[in-house]
Protein backbone atom coordinates (compact mmCIF):
# COMPACT_ATOMS: atom_id res chain seq x y z
CA UNK A 1 0.00 0.00 0.00
CA UNK A 2 1.54 3.44 -1.02
CA UNK A 3 0.17 7.03 0.58
CA UNK A 4 0.91 10.32 -0.69
CA UNK A 5 0.39 13.40 1.77
CA UNK A 6 1.74 16.52 1.85
CA UNK A 7 5.07 16.99 3.95
CA UNK A 8 6.35 19.86 6.04
CA UNK A 9 9.28 22.21 4.04
CA UNK A 10 12.17 20.09 5.05
CA UNK A 11 14.84 23.17 5.04
CA UNK A 12 12.76 25.43 6.68
CA UNK A 13 12.02 23.23 9.30
CA UNK A 14 15.48 21.89 10.25
CA UNK A 15 16.19 25.38 10.61
CA UNK A 16 13.73 26.18 12.82
CA UNK A 17 14.81 23.29 14.90
CA UNK A 18 18.58 24.33 14.89
CA UNK A 19 19.77 21.39 12.76
CA UNK A 20 21.67 20.26 10.00
CA UNK A 21 20.34 21.58 6.63
CA UNK A 22 19.74 18.12 4.46
CA UNK A 23 21.55 18.35 1.12
CA UNK A 24 21.55 15.26 -0.71
CA UNK A 25 19.93 11.89 0.97
CA UNK A 26 18.97 12.25 4.78
CA UNK A 27 16.96 10.33 7.66
CA UNK A 28 14.92 12.71 9.44
CA UNK A 29 13.20 11.26 12.48
CA UNK A 30 10.10 9.93 12.61
CA UNK A 31 8.08 13.03 14.56
CA UNK A 32 10.20 15.24 12.23
CA UNK A 33 6.69 17.15 10.68
CA UNK A 34 5.21 17.46 14.12
CA UNK A 35 8.19 18.05 16.77
CA UNK A 36 8.28 22.18 18.04
CA UNK A 37 11.79 21.52 19.46
CA UNK A 38 15.10 19.47 18.95
CA UNK A 39 14.68 17.47 22.29
CA UNK A 40 11.25 15.89 21.18
CA UNK A 41 12.69 14.42 18.24
CA UNK A 42 13.24 10.56 17.63
CA UNK A 43 14.42 8.21 15.16
CA UNK A 44 13.19 5.08 13.95
CA UNK A 45 14.05 1.81 15.60
CA UNK A 46 16.07 1.12 12.31
CA UNK A 47 17.66 4.32 11.86
CA UNK A 48 21.38 3.51 12.74
CA UNK A 49 21.26 0.27 10.71
CA UNK A 50 20.17 1.86 7.76
CA UNK A 51 23.17 4.68 8.22
CA UNK A 52 25.38 1.62 8.61
CA UNK A 53 23.98 0.28 5.16
CA UNK A 54 24.63 3.12 3.43
CA UNK A 55 27.95 3.92 4.57
CA UNK A 56 29.02 0.30 3.48
CA UNK A 57 27.91 1.13 0.15
CA UNK A 58 29.30 4.07 -0.30
CA UNK A 59 26.00 6.13 0.04
CA UNK A 60 26.83 9.41 1.52
CA UNK A 61 24.16 10.92 4.27
CA UNK A 62 23.86 14.86 5.74
CA UNK A 63 23.45 14.10 8.90
CA UNK A 64 20.71 16.39 10.64
CA UNK A 65 22.16 16.12 14.05
CA UNK A 66 24.79 18.86 14.46
CA UNK A 67 28.25 17.53 15.66
CA UNK A 68 27.87 15.61 19.00
CA UNK A 69 24.88 15.54 18.71
CA UNK A 70 22.46 12.40 19.11
CA UNK A 71 18.89 11.91 18.50
CA UNK A 72 17.27 8.82 20.58
CA UNK A 73 15.87 6.29 18.48
CA UNK A 74 12.49 3.89 19.19
CA UNK A 75 12.63 0.45 19.69
CA UNK A 76 10.89 -2.42 17.99
CA UNK A 77 7.26 -2.98 19.83
CA UNK A 78 5.82 -4.96 16.34
CA UNK A 79 7.17 -7.55 14.68
CA UNK A 80 7.19 -5.58 10.93
CA UNK A 81 10.67 -3.81 9.85
CA UNK A 82 10.07 -0.04 10.34
CA UNK A 83 12.21 2.07 8.61
CA UNK A 84 13.24 5.51 8.85
CA UNK A 85 11.71 8.82 7.10
CA UNK A 86 14.51 9.41 3.92
CA UNK A 87 14.61 12.07 2.43
CA UNK A 88 15.97 12.79 -0.90
CA UNK A 89 16.80 16.20 -1.87
CA UNK A 90 15.46 17.62 -5.87
CA UNK A 91 19.14 17.52 -6.85
CA UNK A 92 19.73 13.83 -6.00
CA UNK A 93 16.83 13.16 -7.77
CA UNK A 94 17.41 14.77 -11.31
CA UNK A 95 20.95 14.53 -11.67
CA UNK A 96 21.65 11.18 -9.64
CA UNK A 97 18.70 9.13 -10.01
CA UNK A 98 21.30 6.16 -9.91
CA UNK A 99 22.24 6.67 -6.45
CA UNK A 100 18.60 6.76 -5.23
CA UNK A 101 18.41 3.45 -6.52
CA UNK A 102 21.02 1.83 -4.67
CA UNK A 103 20.34 3.40 -1.53
CA UNK A 104 17.12 1.73 -2.04
CA UNK A 105 18.06 -1.22 -3.32
CA UNK A 106 21.07 -1.47 0.08
CA UNK A 107 18.07 -1.53 1.97
CA UNK A 108 15.61 -3.99 0.06
CA UNK A 109 18.47 -6.72 -0.14
CA UNK A 110 19.39 -6.19 3.63
CA UNK A 111 15.53 -6.88 4.10
CA UNK A 112 15.71 -10.49 2.46
CA UNK A 113 18.32 -11.77 4.59
CA UNK A 114 16.33 -10.16 7.78
CA UNK A 115 12.89 -11.87 7.20
CA UNK A 116 14.62 -15.42 6.49
CA UNK A 117 12.98 -17.91 8.33
CA UNK A 118 9.71 -15.72 8.65
CA UNK A 119 6.81 -16.96 7.02
CA UNK A 120 6.02 -14.69 3.62
CA UNK A 121 3.03 -13.72 4.63
CA UNK A 122 3.99 -11.90 8.08
CA UNK A 123 6.67 -10.08 6.24
CA UNK A 124 6.31 -6.34 6.68
CA UNK A 125 7.84 -3.47 6.10
CA UNK A 126 7.08 0.53 6.37
CA UNK A 127 9.11 3.24 5.12
CA UNK A 128 8.71 6.63 3.75
CA UNK A 129 10.27 8.88 1.34
CA UNK A 130 9.99 12.73 1.92
CA UNK A 131 11.06 14.74 -1.53
CA UNK A 132 10.34 18.31 -2.87
CA UNK A 133 8.32 17.99 -6.20
CA UNK A 134 9.12 20.43 -9.50
CA UNK A 135 6.43 22.30 -8.02
CA UNK A 136 7.95 23.15 -5.13
CA UNK A 137 5.95 21.27 -3.24
CA UNK A 138 7.56 18.48 0.22
CA UNK A 139 5.67 14.92 -0.55
CA UNK A 140 5.97 11.97 1.78
CA UNK A 141 5.61 8.74 -0.14
CA UNK A 142 4.72 6.42 2.68
CA UNK A 143 5.30 2.12 1.62
CA UNK A 144 3.58 -0.65 3.78
CA UNK A 145 3.23 -3.80 2.59
CA UNK A 146 5.88 -7.21 1.76
CA UNK A 147 9.52 -5.94 1.79
CA UNK A 148 9.91 -6.88 -2.23
CA UNK A 149 7.63 -4.76 -3.36
CA UNK A 150 9.90 -1.57 -2.30
CA UNK A 151 11.19 -2.22 -5.74
CA UNK A 152 7.94 -0.06 -6.76
CA UNK A 153 9.13 3.24 -5.13
CA UNK A 154 11.55 4.56 -7.08
CA UNK A 155 9.89 5.09 -10.32
CA UNK A 156 7.11 6.20 -8.19
CA UNK A 157 9.01 8.74 -6.30
CA UNK A 158 10.42 10.13 -10.16
CA UNK A 159 6.43 10.06 -10.86
CA UNK A 160 5.60 12.49 -8.31
CA UNK A 161 9.22 14.35 -8.03
CA UNK A 162 8.18 15.67 -12.01
CA UNK A 163 4.59 16.32 -11.17
CA UNK A 164 3.39 19.89 -11.63
CA UNK B 1 34.39 -23.03 1.35
CA UNK B 2 33.09 -26.24 3.62
CA UNK B 3 35.29 -27.78 5.26
CA UNK B 4 35.25 -31.96 5.36
CA UNK B 5 34.60 -31.70 9.13
CA UNK B 6 31.81 -29.94 8.75
CA UNK B 7 30.50 -31.67 6.01
CA UNK B 8 31.00 -35.13 7.60
CA UNK B 9 28.94 -33.70 10.60
CA UNK B 10 26.22 -32.06 8.62
CA UNK B 11 25.90 -35.25 6.68
CA UNK B 12 25.76 -36.92 9.82
CA UNK B 13 22.56 -34.73 11.50
CA UNK B 14 20.91 -35.19 8.29
CA UNK B 15 21.18 -38.78 8.17
CA UNK B 16 19.64 -38.89 11.89
CA UNK B 17 17.19 -36.30 11.27
CA UNK B 18 15.79 -38.53 8.62
CA UNK B 19 15.86 -41.97 10.23
CA UNK B 20 16.03 -41.43 13.91
CA UNK B 21 14.50 -37.42 14.89
CA UNK B 22 11.85 -36.85 11.82
CA UNK B 23 9.24 -39.44 12.41
CA UNK B 24 8.27 -37.87 16.16
CA UNK B 25 7.58 -34.33 15.15
CA UNK B 26 4.00 -35.04 15.22
CA UNK B 27 1.73 -34.48 18.42
CA UNK B 28 0.22 -38.00 18.17
CA UNK B 29 3.95 -40.06 19.06
CA UNK B 30 4.35 -41.72 22.07
CA UNK B 31 6.21 -38.57 24.36
CA UNK B 32 9.53 -41.41 25.53
CA UNK B 33 10.52 -41.40 21.93
CA UNK B 34 9.91 -37.33 21.69
CA UNK B 35 12.10 -37.41 24.66
CA UNK B 36 14.32 -39.76 23.54
CA UNK B 37 14.81 -37.80 20.28
CA UNK B 38 15.51 -34.86 22.26
CA UNK B 39 18.16 -36.30 23.83
CA UNK B 40 19.95 -37.26 20.55
CA UNK B 41 19.77 -33.58 19.46
CA UNK B 42 21.29 -32.30 22.43
CA UNK B 43 24.28 -34.74 21.69
CA UNK B 44 23.91 -33.06 18.01
CA UNK B 45 23.72 -29.82 18.96
CA UNK B 46 26.70 -30.44 21.45
CA UNK B 47 28.76 -31.31 18.72
CA UNK B 48 28.16 -28.63 16.51
CA UNK B 49 28.81 -26.14 19.45
CA UNK B 50 32.22 -27.66 19.53
CA UNK B 51 32.75 -27.69 16.00
CA UNK B 52 31.76 -23.51 15.68
CA UNK B 53 33.92 -22.99 18.43
CA UNK B 54 36.75 -24.75 16.36
CA UNK B 55 36.00 -22.27 13.43
CA UNK B 56 36.15 -19.83 15.66
CA UNK B 57 39.72 -20.48 16.88
CA UNK B 58 40.45 -21.28 13.31
CA UNK B 59 38.78 -17.18 12.23
CA UNK B 60 36.98 -19.60 9.86
CA UNK B 61 33.58 -17.45 9.50
CA UNK B 62 31.62 -19.29 6.88
CA UNK B 63 31.42 -22.75 8.50
CA UNK B 64 31.30 -20.48 11.98
CA UNK B 65 28.37 -19.13 10.47
CA UNK B 66 27.29 -22.49 8.95
CA UNK B 67 27.89 -24.43 12.57
CA UNK B 68 25.60 -21.25 13.81
CA UNK B 69 23.02 -21.94 11.36
CA UNK B 70 22.33 -25.72 12.12
CA UNK B 71 23.13 -25.57 15.85
CA UNK B 72 19.79 -23.09 16.20
CA UNK B 73 18.27 -25.77 13.69
CA UNK B 74 18.65 -28.29 16.38
CA UNK B 75 17.32 -26.05 19.10
CA UNK B 76 14.41 -25.02 17.22
CA UNK B 77 13.31 -28.80 16.75
CA UNK B 78 14.43 -29.47 20.61
CA UNK B 79 11.66 -26.65 21.35
CA UNK B 80 8.52 -28.01 18.65
CA UNK B 81 9.24 -31.89 20.50
CA UNK B 82 9.62 -30.14 24.14
CA UNK B 83 6.33 -28.14 22.97
CA UNK B 84 4.46 -31.35 22.11
CA UNK B 85 5.00 -32.73 25.16
CA UNK B 86 4.07 -30.29 26.99
CA UNK B 87 0.76 -30.23 25.97
CA UNK B 88 0.09 -33.40 26.22
CA UNK B 89 0.91 -33.05 29.69
CA UNK B 90 -1.59 -30.13 29.88
CA UNK B 91 1.13 -27.55 30.17
CA UNK B 92 -0.33 -25.07 27.65
CA UNK B 93 1.77 -22.23 28.34
CA UNK B 94 5.18 -23.80 28.39
CA UNK B 95 3.93 -25.48 25.00
CA UNK B 96 3.42 -22.19 23.75
CA UNK B 97 6.80 -20.55 24.98
CA UNK B 98 8.38 -23.75 23.65
CA UNK B 99 6.80 -22.55 20.24
CA UNK B 100 8.07 -19.12 20.43
CA UNK B 101 11.38 -19.95 21.09
CA UNK B 102 11.12 -22.45 18.16
CA UNK B 103 10.34 -20.04 15.71
CA UNK B 104 13.18 -17.79 17.25
CA UNK B 105 15.96 -20.18 16.87
CA UNK B 106 14.42 -21.15 12.78
CA UNK B 107 15.04 -17.38 12.65
CA UNK B 108 18.16 -17.13 13.94
CA UNK B 109 19.37 -20.24 11.66
CA UNK B 110 17.99 -18.43 8.22
CA UNK B 111 19.49 -15.16 9.35
CA UNK B 112 23.17 -16.84 10.18
CA UNK B 113 23.74 -18.69 6.83
CA UNK B 114 21.50 -19.95 3.60
CA UNK B 115 22.64 -23.63 4.60
CA UNK B 116 19.36 -23.30 6.57
CA UNK B 117 17.35 -22.84 3.50
CA UNK B 118 19.20 -25.77 2.16
CA UNK B 119 18.03 -27.58 5.20
CA UNK B 120 14.21 -26.41 4.30
CA UNK B 121 14.74 -23.80 7.04
CA UNK B 122 11.97 -22.02 5.55
CA UNK B 123 9.56 -24.60 4.99
CA UNK B 124 10.12 -25.67 9.10
CA UNK B 125 9.01 -21.52 9.67
CA UNK B 126 5.73 -22.33 7.56
CA UNK B 127 5.21 -25.33 9.63
CA UNK B 128 5.72 -23.33 13.23
CA UNK B 129 3.71 -20.54 11.70
CA UNK B 130 0.77 -23.10 11.06
CA UNK B 131 1.38 -24.91 14.57
CA UNK B 132 0.57 -22.00 16.07
CA UNK B 133 -2.35 -20.49 14.21
CA UNK B 134 -4.29 -24.26 14.41
CA UNK B 135 -2.94 -25.25 17.94
CA UNK B 136 -3.64 -22.28 19.51
CA UNK B 137 -6.48 -19.91 19.86
CA UNK B 138 -5.46 -16.52 18.42
CA UNK B 139 -3.32 -14.18 21.45
CA UNK B 140 -3.60 -10.29 22.39
CA UNK B 141 0.12 -9.42 23.00
CA UNK B 142 1.50 -6.15 24.47
CA UNK B 143 4.53 -4.45 23.61
CA UNK B 144 6.35 -1.37 25.17
CA UNK B 145 6.37 1.70 23.37
CA UNK B 146 10.63 2.21 24.60
CA UNK B 147 12.92 5.20 23.77
CA UNK B 148 16.12 3.67 23.33
CA UNK B 149 19.11 6.35 24.54
CA UNK B 150 22.27 4.01 24.60
CA UNK B 151 22.35 0.55 23.12
CA UNK B 152 25.58 -1.65 22.45
CA UNK B 153 26.51 -3.71 19.79
CA UNK B 154 26.47 -7.57 20.85
CA UNK B 155 29.46 -8.17 18.57
CA UNK B 156 31.59 -5.65 19.75
CA UNK B 157 30.22 -3.94 22.65
CA UNK B 158 30.59 -0.65 21.34
CA UNK B 159 27.65 1.55 20.97
CA UNK B 160 25.24 0.29 18.16
CA UNK B 161 25.28 3.97 16.12
CA UNK B 162 29.33 3.67 16.17
CA UNK B 163 30.46 0.32 15.18
CA UNK B 164 30.38 -1.43 11.78
CA UNK B 165 28.26 -4.75 12.58
CA UNK B 166 24.43 -4.76 11.46
CA UNK B 167 21.39 -6.10 13.74
CA UNK B 168 20.64 -9.71 12.02
CA UNK B 169 23.62 -10.47 10.39
CA UNK B 170 26.10 -13.23 11.62
CA UNK B 171 30.36 -12.12 12.36
CA UNK B 172 31.87 -15.19 13.31
CA UNK B 173 29.71 -17.92 14.47
CA UNK B 174 27.42 -15.45 16.51
CA UNK B 175 24.34 -13.41 15.43
CA UNK B 176 24.50 -9.31 16.18
CA UNK B 177 21.51 -7.51 18.23
CA UNK B 178 21.65 -4.21 20.16
CA UNK B 179 21.25 -4.60 23.70
CA UNK B 180 19.46 -1.52 25.00
CA UNK B 181 21.81 0.17 28.41
CA UNK B 182 19.73 3.02 28.30
CA UNK B 183 16.28 3.71 27.69
CA UNK B 184 12.47 5.08 29.06
CA UNK B 185 9.38 3.79 28.59
CA UNK B 186 6.52 5.97 26.53
CA UNK B 187 3.64 3.67 26.70
CA UNK B 188 2.35 -0.25 26.27
CA UNK B 189 0.18 -1.11 23.68
CA UNK B 190 -1.76 -3.73 22.21
CA UNK B 191 -0.59 -5.14 19.42
CA UNK B 192 -1.53 -8.68 17.01
CA UNK B 193 1.38 -8.86 15.54
CA UNK B 194 4.42 -8.23 18.56
CA UNK B 195 8.29 -8.12 18.36
CA UNK B 196 8.07 -10.55 21.80
CA UNK B 197 5.04 -13.39 21.85
CA UNK B 198 5.70 -13.80 25.24
CA UNK B 199 4.09 -10.92 26.62
CA UNK B 200 0.46 -11.81 26.13
CA UNK B 201 -2.81 -11.88 28.02
CA UNK B 202 -2.86 -14.85 30.41
CA UNK B 203 -6.31 -14.46 32.52
CA UNK B 204 -8.99 -12.38 31.87
CA UNK B 205 -11.86 -11.25 34.17
CA UNK B 206 -15.62 -10.97 33.24
CA UNK B 207 -18.84 -10.61 35.32
CA UNK B 208 -16.41 -11.39 38.45
CA UNK B 209 -14.84 -14.87 36.50
CA UNK B 210 -11.36 -15.13 35.98
CA UNK B 211 -10.37 -17.50 33.31
CA UNK B 212 -7.04 -18.64 31.56
CA UNK B 213 -6.90 -17.14 28.49
CA UNK B 214 -5.15 -19.94 26.57
CA UNK B 215 -7.17 -22.84 28.19
CA UNK B 216 -10.31 -21.21 28.86
CA UNK B 217 -10.64 -22.82 32.62
CA UNK B 218 -11.77 -21.01 35.54
CA UNK B 219 -9.11 -19.81 37.88
CA UNK B 220 -10.11 -19.69 41.64
CA UNK B 221 -9.82 -17.06 43.97
CA UNK B 222 -7.07 -19.20 45.75
CA UNK B 223 -5.10 -20.05 42.41
CA UNK B 224 -4.74 -16.53 41.52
Amino acid sequence: MIKVENYVNVEEKAQKLNLNIPSQIAVLPRNFKTATNKEELIHAPTTPTVRKLWKQNNIRETPIEKHGEKIPCSAEKAFEWIGPIIFISSLLLSQNPHLVNIALNVISNYLTEWFRGVPYNERKAKLSIVLKTRSGDYKEIKYEGFPDGLDVLQEILRRIHDEK
Amino acid sequence: MMKSEVKEFLDNFNKAMLQEIGKFLYLVRDKHYQKGAIDKLNALKQQAVNLKEKMISEADEENANILLSVENITEAIINELKMWIALKEDRVDEAWDYLVDAQSAIRTASQAHVIALKLNGEKYANKLHLIEKLIFPPQIFFSPALVVEEARCSICDKDYEECEHIVGKAYLGKICYRIITKMRQEEVSVVTNPANKRARVLTITEENMTRDYMTWRIIRDEEK
